[in-house]
């Protein structure tokens, strides 16, 4: 009974969860059939969900749209390895300011959203991020232009990090930023946005000041999305200017509207579709990578024709046809006995 | 300036549309724990003055003044529409405008959202004080929706309440902010008869003990008949009457507004402002 009790905690829950992943490793080392090439799949999809994770609180809660994510997340990126490689900075420092530049321009792209929303908002989001990207293709000093930019492990306080302990930190630093999520969603935030989100009249009504909510909501996107960009490079530990492109930000929408608007596992299932599952399973098909854009495209429209609010809602179906078989046995054996 | 017992002074306030002047120098004062009425046919300009108190409208001339909780004169023109509820001033709305996707408590507990001192960091780290304050509002949502009789409901998604139950929760949530006055847009509509009587019973209870004044703007006579200490009719976004029930039921020209807009009555349907 109290064993149960705990594992309901849904801070158990995220902690187990960054459990069961962060074995991936020593099972990749234990069973051949799962290559360690998955360790950088399993870890690239992580970072995803870490952006889609900030893109959800922006779409999901606030109701703001955003296709600028990949912008964003490049430039942090190109921040922190130019830091790191190029001046020598230690990680964590370099680590803070690629974080803190992207997400002072996400505040500025906030103030805009007061005066333009929906579609005018995804297209200046978008203006922004190709600019940025633009950047990434001029400025070689900064970026190496289109030849790509290197990057090493972590390394923080004398431990160097490698590819199997930084997929331990990317773990480690998506379980905190699920529980981050969590806490802001649940609390007087996630309501103000979701306030905001259902009638902007109401939440002013009720207090809630428009422009300094915006503004966190954007902080906190293009802040995630910036942590995101920073693990991608001292993971992947190279950076070229067409990752970020418009794609990604579009993939970084599918994630979330597939897996779950407003759903924190639901981001992470989206991420695990869209990047995991055309990776490991798909990949062997011919002429899938020519059509996994048609990939992305029919199953966002299957998942808004059964599963409008995302798959993660299959959970609740699938538990009533569990009932439903598991009540059906329950009426036979009562009628036999 | 403004009675000891006045709340709330509204003085010659005037707003025009395009040319269309929608409320024109209009006047009345309400009283402490007063609950008040403010009547016409459709389209009379009722939910714009609504609008005035509320600031989500900037009024072209007059004077808004009210007394805030620390007993204070202000005029509500100088404030911003998401500071007004600070002062002790609270809306309904005419559609309820509730959030779907949540539960009933936690649709209350927006109605709390100006007694939050933790900041954003606090509540994402789940600080002592964001836990103390989260759960301090909790339970008085909780207290709120039990007085309100709906708490049995409150972990349920409002999408999909009945529309009564509702509107119940769309009153809890501002109760949440201890307000002084609460101005309540056409309460009654879409209810039935024995809704309207409960919400008729809601009014007063919620008056009596929570001590406030309550403004009631409606088209409908049978609630504000039923409830209200003084009635304010108005037409044409004109002052028409003041005073008691009986005497706006008897009074000539309230009756002929009513009369010459009743074809109207029948199939209105209120035009949102936002
Ligand atoms: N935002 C607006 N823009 C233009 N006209 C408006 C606006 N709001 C209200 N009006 C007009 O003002 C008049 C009064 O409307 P309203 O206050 O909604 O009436 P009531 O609530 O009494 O039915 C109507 O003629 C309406 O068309
Ligand atoms: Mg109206």
């Amino acid at each position: 009974m109290k064993k149960n009790h705990i594992l309901k905690n849904p801070y158990v829950q995220f902690i187990l969860f960054g459990l069961v992943l962060a074995t991936l490793p020593i099972m990749a080392q234990t069973f051949p059939f799962i290559k360690s090439g998955y360790i950088i799949t399993i870890g690239g999809t992580l970072i995803y969900a870490i952006a889609a994770l900030g893109l959800n609180l922006l779409l999901g809660y606030s109701g703001l749209i955003s296709l600028g994510t990949a912008g964003f997340m490049g430039l942090a990126a190109y921040i922190s390895a130019y830091l790191t490689v190029d001046l020598g900075w230690p990680f964590l420092a370099s680590m803070a300011v690629a974080v803190i530049i992207p997400t002072i321009i996400g505040i500025l792209v906030g103030l805009v959203s007061l005066k333009i929303e929906g579609m005018y908002l995804a297209i200046a989001t978008l203006a922004v991020s190709e600019v940025i990207r633009k950047t990434f293709e001029e400025f070689d000093f900064f970026t190496n232009g289109f030849s790509g930019k290197a990057a090493k492990f972590p390394s923080f306080f004398n431990i160097s990090l490698d590819r199997a302990t930084t997929y331990y930190l990317i773990v480690i630093v998506m379980v905190l930023v699920m529980i981050l999520m969590y806490n802001m969603v649940n609390g007087q935030l996630g309501r103000a946005l979701n306030a905001m989100r259902g009638s902007e009249a109401a939440s002013q009504a009720m207090g809630v000041n428009l422009l300094k909510y915006r503004l966190i909501a954007f902080a906190f996107a293009t802040a995630f999305a910036a942590l995101s960009g920073v693990l991608y490079v001292h993971f992947v530990r190279y950076s070229y200017p067409s990752i970020w492109s418009l794609k990604l930000s579009l993939d970084f929408l599918a994630m979330i509207v597939i897996g779950g608007l407003r759903s924190i596992y639901g981001t992470v299932l989206g991420a695990f579709i869209i990047f995991a599952v055309p990776d490991l399973f798909l990949k062997q098909i011919p002429y899938f990578n020519q059509l996994s854009y048609m990939f992305n495209g029919i199953l966002i429209i299957l998942v808004i024709m059964f599963y409008p609010n995302g798959i993660v809602y299959l959970r609740y179906d699938i538990k009533k046809w569990w009932k439903k078989i598991f009540d059906r046995k329950g009426k036979v054996n009562h009628d036999a006995g | 300036m403004m009675l000891d017992n006045e709340i709330l002074k509204i003085d010659g306030l005037s707003i025009a549309f395009g040319g269309l002047k929608a409320v024109d120098n209009l006047s009345f004062s309400i009283k402490e724990n007063e609950i008040f009425g403010l009547i016409g046919p459709n389209g009379a300009g009722k939910t714009t003055v609504f609008n005035c108190i509320t600031q989500f409208y900037k009024p072209n001339a007059g004077s808004l003044l009210f007394r805030d909780r620390k007993g204070e004169v202000q005029e509500l023109t100088k404030h911003k529409v998401h500071d007004i509820i600070k002062l002790g001033l609270v809306r309904t709305f005419q559609n309820v405008e509730l959030i779907r996707e949540l539960s009933l408590i936690d649709n209350v507990l927006v109605g709390g959202h100006i007694d939050f001192k933790s900041t954003v960091f606090e509540q994402a780290l789940k600080l002592p004080r964001a836990v103390k304050e989260e759960k301090a509002l909790r339970i008085e949502a909780e207290d709120i929706l039990r007085r309100l009789g709906i708490y049995e409901r409150k972990d349920m998604i409002a999408f999909g309440q009945p529309y009564g139950i509702l509107k119940k929760v769309e009153f809890a949530r501002t109760l949440m902010s201890h307000p002084k006055l609460i101005i309540l847009d056409e309460p009654a509509a879409g209810l039935n008869d024995v809704e309207t009587l409960q919400l008729a019973q809601m009014i007063r209870q919620i008056r009596d003990e929570f001590q406030c004044s309550i403004l009631l703007v409606e088209h409908d006579m049978r609630l504000v008949m039923d409830v209200c200490d003084r009635i304010c009719a108005i037409n044409f976004g004109q002052f028409l009457a003041l005073g008691s029930a009986k005497e706006i039921q008897r009074n000539p020209a309230v009756q002929q507004a009513y009369l010459g807009n009743s074809e109207d009555e029948q199939h209105e349907k209120d035009s949102t402002v936002h």
